[in-house]
Formats: structure tokens, C-alpha cells, sequence
């Protein structure tokens, strides 16, 4: 059997994080999420991703400083930012994501994305 | 050496001559709390005042859609009033400060039978052949009008109105636009109008212009000003109610798929009212910002309520090693305050200090005269401080650094300490902790 894929999801709304885990589980990923960005960089440093969703603004930790860690330590894995935000698309942490999408109800286009980038 | 000079000259030197004078009331007058058509009134009173420039009368017209609409028509309405009028003004005791005060009467009197002409007339601006008054403004020339009776371009009506052979157009401008005009007339002395007067009064023209101009500015920066904050709250909004909509969404798409177990449809439902609740929340918190209204203001004991706001914040220090203290100044005993708004603003404050804290710290609530006039709550503490760029942001509306902040906290305790009369201030260095202060009148 083929491996899954495996995505960390940083999100710091509770209920967010429990439907994209499901969500994505229901499309075949191994899925890890957390509320806390400082637990996710623990997280990316231990163990390997094929693809990390971030949202951007969360306390302690914004997600565009979490990007720039992520660089620093494992440069190559690809990046979804997922916000309510428009205001950082042009910020310049940003170029380093894949995508930047905006928060929908319908998770359709987030989940053609992942299928874009990691099959 | 150096010498210095205060910018305004109650007294200039006596070999001023009377011109340079009148210039600098004007430029004066600028500086005072004066309305718009308060400083309008200033030129034309400059105009007119005693012999001034040699004008008897001064009309003023304003640009009113595609109209020129007669406002103010300052001087004597006889030789007679004439008289007096110039009598009273040429007592060196009257400066124009009280010269300003009798028109700006002269011209709310209603019965005032000048003012009642002028404000009933109007000339089209762009007519296909544009007679006086309006030609001067829509030809953006100076006019010196003689022998009115034999002159075709003069209006008819308007003739009528002024009843004077010689007078002077004078158009209010700005490089892109056309505010209105000043008509000048010396219909009680029949002086001819000589080329300096006209010169001086092009010069008052050409600062009235700029009057206009600058308060037009003011007035459209103030509206963009709001127009952003409006921009910035909509945006704001959307953001907040982004993240229910998407996790309502999300868990009523689960539940509309037929293999959903129903232990998980259950959880959906309950995480759905959940966030319609905090919806709901947002909207009310939105709601109420929007609200303050102080009705009543009455003694609030500050021990009492210092105790109470410590009561209510005691569960989020439990587990932490914050240490929260109350002070008092012996002899005050109470503020004048809505005591309602006041908690919530204190609970808020202390908020804002455990949070910057985390979990050690010391948070410390003060009350204390400031000097005779203002009683000062302060909160203090000695967490990171609020770093330099957000200093000038803190009190705006809708800037939360914090996800799940409305950005409301701050901004809704300095509301509430203008609408009652009183104001906030913050102290804070980085590294070192914050002081917010809030100002009380005393008594």
C-alpha cells in the first residue's frame, strides 16, 4: 500500500482544526493539527511533513514568522497559507508559500490545492 | 543675538500704514477658532470697517451648485446708519475683534433689510452669455464696473439690488476652481473707486480664495479620514465573522453527508451553536461600541470597585505568579463616573495587563489626584511595554494584535472616558511595563 501523505495543519481556532483534520483524513492524508504555532515548529522539527496549512494571524507565533522558521530548518516543503486575510497576500513572507488562499466555507478549492501540490 | 516675537500682533507699530494693518488681521484671523464664513466676514469687514480701504459696502456671493447665491452684504443700509456706524468704529477702543462680533449680528438679524436682499438673490453661472455679477467668477477677472445704469452686461436685477452706478467684482478663486465673488461699492460716500482700492482688494480676494480653498481641504481630508475608518471596520467585521462562517459551513456540510454517525452529528450541532453564539457575541460587542451613552454620572467608590474588578479577574491569575495590588490616596474616597462603564473599562485594563504578563508580574491599580482638577485610575505593569510602532495605534478601533480580539478593548475605554468628560492617557517603555491612566474631573 501506497504511504500517506502526510500535512501538519497550524490553525488556531479549535473547532477550524478539528474540521480540516477530518476533512482532509476523508481525502486520504495522514493529517496532524495544532492550535499552538510554537508546538508546530516542535512538531515540524521532529518529524517530516509533505505539506504544512498555516493560517497567518494566531498569538505568540504569526503564521508569516512560522514560515521563515520553517525555511530555516526544512526549506523544501511546500507552504499553504489559509486565512481570512487579504491584507498579507502582498507581504513578503508570503513568496515563500505555494498558495495563498482565503478561508472559504466550501473547503473545495483548499482541498484541490493539497491535491495540486502533493497529489 | 537674537530677538523673538510672538507670531500675533495685537499693535502694530504706529507707521504701519492702515493696508499693512488690514493684512494682518487677516492673516491673524486665520488662527482664530473661526468658522469658515466667520473669516469671510473678517475680509469683508476689513473691506468696509470705518473708512477702511474706501469701501462703503461689501457683498459677498458663493458658488452654490451652478449658482452664484448672494450670503452676506455687509455696511450701512443709509447715510445715516452710515454715520453712526462709522462713529462707533472709529473710537479707538473698538478693535475688530468687537467689529467682528456686531457683524456677525448685523448679519443673523433677520429683519436686517440688507441681509434680506441678498440672501434672496442668485445668477446662473454658465449662462451662454453671462451678465455681472457672475461673469467676473465664470471669466475669473476683476471687474470695475462704471456708469452701471447704460452698461448692457450689468443685470438687470442685480442693478436693481445695489442701485449703484460704480462697483467692483471681484472673483474668489483657486487654481482649479470657483468659490465665489466679493462686490464692492462705495454707495454711501460716491468715492470713485481708485486703482489702489482695486489692487488691495484683489489681494483681499485672492486670501479669501485661499480660505475657501484650505477649509475645502480640511473638509474632504476629515471625510476621507472617516471614509478610511469605515473602510478599516468593514474589513474588520469580515475578518471576525470569517472564521464561525467557515467552521458553520464545514461542520453543516459533515452533517448534510448521509454516513455521519450520530455521536458526530451531535458534536457538529454543538459546535455550530457554539459559534453562532460567538457570532452573535461579535455583533453585540460591535453593537454596544457603537452605544456608549453616559446618562447619569454618580459617585463610584474606588475601593469598591477596585475590589470588584479584582474579584472578577482573580480566576485568570489563580495558577499564575501575578501579583495584583490596589492603592487608594488617603482622602479620596470617590469619582463621578457611570459606575457600569467604568468596571467593564477597569476589567478590560487589568485584562490587557495579565495578558502582556502571561504568567508573572505585578499589576497594579492606583487612584490618586492628579492635580486639583483631575483625579487620575491608573493601571499599571511591569510587562514588555507596548513596543514603538503600535504607540500611536493603540486607541483606534478595530487594531488587535490578538486573532480573536475584536480590537474593540482600548478604544472602547477611551470612548467612554470622552463621553464622560474626562480622558486617557498611556505611559509605556519597552522592557519596562505600561501605565494607562484615565482622568477624572475632580468634584
Amino acid at each position: 500500500m501506497k504511504k500517506k501523505k502526510r500535512i501538519l495543519v497550524v490553525e488556531d481556532e479549535k473547532n477550524l482544526c478539528l474540521l480540516y483534520r477530518e476533512e482532509l483524513r476523508k481525502e486520504g492524508y495522514e493529517v496532524v493539527a495544532t492550535t499552538d504555532s510554537l508546538r508546530a515548529l516542535e512538531l515540524i522539527k521532529k518529524r517530516d511533513f509533505d505539506l504544512i496549512i498555516t493560517d497567518i494571524r494566531m498569538p505568540v507565533k504569526d503564521g508569516l514568522e512560522l514560515i521563515a522558521d520553517i525555511m530555516a530548518i526544512k526549506r523544501n516543503i511546500p507552504v499553504i497559507i489559509n486565512t481570512a486575510y487579504q491584507s498579507y497576500r502582498h507581504d513578503f513572507m508570503t513568496w515563500a508559500a505555494e498558495a495563498y488562499l482565503i478561508k472559504s466555507a466550501s473547503l473545495d478549492e483548499l482541498k484541490a490545492k493539497i491535491k495540486e501540490l502533493i497529489g | 543675538m537674537i530677538e523673538r516675537y510672538h507670531p500675533f500682533r495685537h499693535q502694530l507699530h504706529q507707521s504701519g500704514s492702515r493696508e499693512l494693518q488690514i493684512f494682518s488681521i487677516l492673516a491673524q484671523s486665520f488662527f482664530q477658532p473661526f468658522t469658515l464664513k466667520d473669516n469671510l466676514m473678517v475680509i469683508l469687514t476689513a473691506l468696509t470697517a470705518g473708512s477702511g480701504l474706501g469701501f462703503n459696502r461689501a457683498m459677498l456671493f458663493l458658488v452654490d451648485g451652478d449658482r452664484l447665491k448672494g450670503e452676506f452684504w455687509l455696511g450701512p443700509a443709509s447715510p445715516e446708519e452710515a454715520a453712526s456706524l462709522w462713529q462707533i468704529l472709529s473710537t479707538h477702543e473698538i478693535g475688530y475683534a468687537e467689529i467682528i462680533d456686531y457683524n456677525r449680528k448685523l448679519l443673523l438679524d433677520e429683519n436686517n433689510p440688507l441681509v434680506q436682499k441678498i440672501k434672496r438673490v442668485s445668477f446662473p453661472l454658465h449662462a451662454p452669455q453671462p451678465s455681472l455679477p457672475a461673469l467676473a467668477a465664470s471669466s475669473r477677472e476683476i471687474i470695475h464696473v462704471r456708469d452701471a445704469f447704460n452698461e448692457p452686461l450689468v443685470d438687470p436685477h442685480f442693478l436693481e439690488l445695489i442701485n449703484v452706478d460704480e462697483f467692483l467684482c471681484i472673483p474668489l478663486l483657486s487654481p482649479d476652481d470657483i468659490f465665489g465673488e466679493i462686490i464692492l461699492d462705495n454707495a454711501i460716500t460716491r468715492q470713485p473707486i481708485k486703482a489702489q482700492d482695486i489692487e488691495l482688494a484683489s489681494l483681499c480676494g485672492l486670501t479669501a480664495g485661499n480660505y475657501i480653498y484650505i477649509t475645502k481641504l480640511q473638509q474632504r481630508i476629515v471625510e476621507m479620514k472617516k471614509q478610511a475608518a469605515l473602510g478599516e471596520m468593514a474589513m474588520f467585521v469580515t475578518h471576525q465573522l470569517r472564521n464561525p462562517l467557515v467552521i458553520i459551513g464545514g461542520f453543516v456540510d459533515q452533517l448534510l453527508s448521509p454516513d455521519l454517525d450520530e455521536k458526530k452529528k451531535m458534536r457538529n450541532l454543538r459546535i455550530i451553536k457554539e459559534e453562532i453564539a460567538r457570532l452573535e457575541q461579535i455583533m453585540n460587542r460591535l453593537t454596544r461600541f457603537f452605544r456608549i451613552e453616559i446618562r447619569e454620572k454618580v459617585p463610584v467608590n474606588l475601593r469598591e470597585i477596585f475590589k470588584i474588578t479584582v474579584e472578577t479577574v482573580k480566576p485568570l491569575i489563580k495558577s499564575t505568579r501575578i501579583n495584583l495590588e490596589t492603592e487608594v490616596e488617603p482622602g479620596l474616597s470617590h469619582v463621578f463616573s457611570d459606575p457600569v462603564y467604568l468596571g467593564e473599562a477597569l476589567r478590560n485594563l487589568v485584562e490587557n495587563s495579565l495578558e502582556a504578563l502571561k504568567d508573572w508580574g505585578l499589576v497594579r491599580l492606583r487612584a490618586f489626584r492628579e492635580n486639583e482638577e483631575w483625579i487620575v485610575i491608573s493601571v499599571e505593569d511591569n510587562g514588555p511595554g507596548i513596543p514603538e510602532f503600535l504607540k500611536d495605534k493603540i486607541f483606534e478601533a478595530f487594531t488587535s494584535t490578538k486573532e480573536k480580539g475584536l480590537g474593540l478593548g482600548l478604544a472602547y475605554v477611551k470612548r467612554f472616558m470622552e463621553a464622560s468628560g474626562g480622558f486617557i492617557r498611556v505611559e509605556s517603555q519597552e522592557g519596562r511595563g505600561t501605565i494607562i491612566k484615565l482622568y477624572f474631573k475632580a468634584g
